[in-house]
């Protein structure tokens, strides 16, 4: 059964549908194993996180290959999403990227869309964020790199993180604790800024 | 076949089932013939016809349609549901030809639009510090 388009996307006229559905805008927050992804979802949605499984992509990282398996394979993730209402007619969903700390995962399937990113990383393990930094920077959408200050301190200045993860000089860079529902408001609030920005709005 | 007005409950606890992920979509792994898939956020509601219908359906298309008496999306029926999300994606689009559910695929350019970003920003920054609860 292949639909129309416009079937999928439109609602027809004289619709039977009971309720209206609010126009859902979508973030990303992507990092490594552990770095806090499904904290700083937790701290701030208005439910609590759900998590499903999604497919994604892992294009073979050619030396790791050992298997001569095909180019693509398809690996099947826990996903971690939470959101919050902001109005009857408006709905901010979170959704935490699972894999990033292999390289080649495509989240197409989960980022499509996707208005920013926001990118967590541990000071420590700096290594687990390149994946996700390089894939926003290719793709184009706007997002910001989010220093999670495990017991409030960090490794590294943000000045020495900015250059070891060669992130430009436009993509912010901000320093906050993940457990704590008013910065990962603020943090989220940085990335919709530089959305907007790109937006021209 | 569980039938019942109640709204879905706490989320269910436990591993996912292991089994049948996609007997139920008769083997099929894509959503469309030649489309992409609909994104995680999409909405899903189910029509008048549809929760008329309930009765008549079953299992997963029965609960689907009957978690969707409050908008849901592809992700929050898949968590609900515990099925997979390309399950969900294909059953959505079953129920949405049958008349029992309408999908609603957000449109980018409206969530780009600066004024929706706006109002996103405006709707965060009103969310207070902390919940007022201590943990």
């Amino acid at each position: 059964m292949t639909p129309t388009e416009q079937l999928v996307r439109g609602v027809p006229a004289g619709d039977q549908s009971a309720v209206r559905p609010p126009l859902p805008v979508k973030m990303v927050i992507a990092g490594g194993f552990g770095v806090g992804k499904t904290t700083a979802v937790g701290s701030i949605s208005e439910i609590e996180p759900l998590t499903t499984e999604a497919a994604i992509t892992e294009v073979a990282a050619g030396v790791d290959d050992l298997t001569h398996t095909p180019r693509k394979t398809t690996t099947t993730v826990a996903m971690d999403f939470g959101c919050i209402t902001i109005d009857p007619t408006l709905k901010l969903y979170l959704f935490g990227t699972p894999g990033q700390e292999r390289f080649g995962f495509m989240w197409d399937d989960i980022v499509e869309g996707a208005v920013g990113g926001l990118v967590i990383v541990d000071t420590r393990r700096l290594d687990d964020c390149y994946a996700a930094v390089d894939y926003f920077e290719h793709r184009g959408i706007p997002f910001a790199v989010a220093l999670n200050a495990f017991d409030g301190r960090l490794e590294h200045s943000l000045e020495d993180v900015r250059w070891a993860l060669d992130v430009s000089e436009h993509v912010p860079l901000v320093v906050f604790d993940a457990r704590e529902r008013g910065s990962v408001r603020d943090a989220l609030l940085v990335v919709l800024e530089s959305a907007l920005a790109a937006s021209g709005g | 076949m569980a039938d019942g007005p109640a709204p879905p409950g706490p989320d269910p606890v436990g591993p996912a089932p292991a089994v049948r992920p996609f007997l139920v979509t008769a083997g099929r792994v894509a959503p469309t013939a030649a489309g992409r898939p609909v994104p995680v956020e999409t909405q899903v509601v189910a029509t008048v016809a549809g929760l008329a219908a309930l009765d008549a359906l079953s299992f997963e298309q029965h609960d689907i349609v009957s978690a969707c008496r409050r908008p849901q999306s592809i992700a929050e029926l898949a968590a609900r549901l515990r099925l997979h999300l390309n399950v969900v994606r294909i059953l959505a689009e079953d129920l949405r030809a049958a008349g029992h559910l309408t999908v609603h695929v957000p449109d980018t350019g409206a969530t780009h639009d600066a004024s929706v970003l706006r109002r996103v920003i405006d709707g965060l920054r009103a969310i207070p510090d902390s919940r007022g609860v201590t943990p």
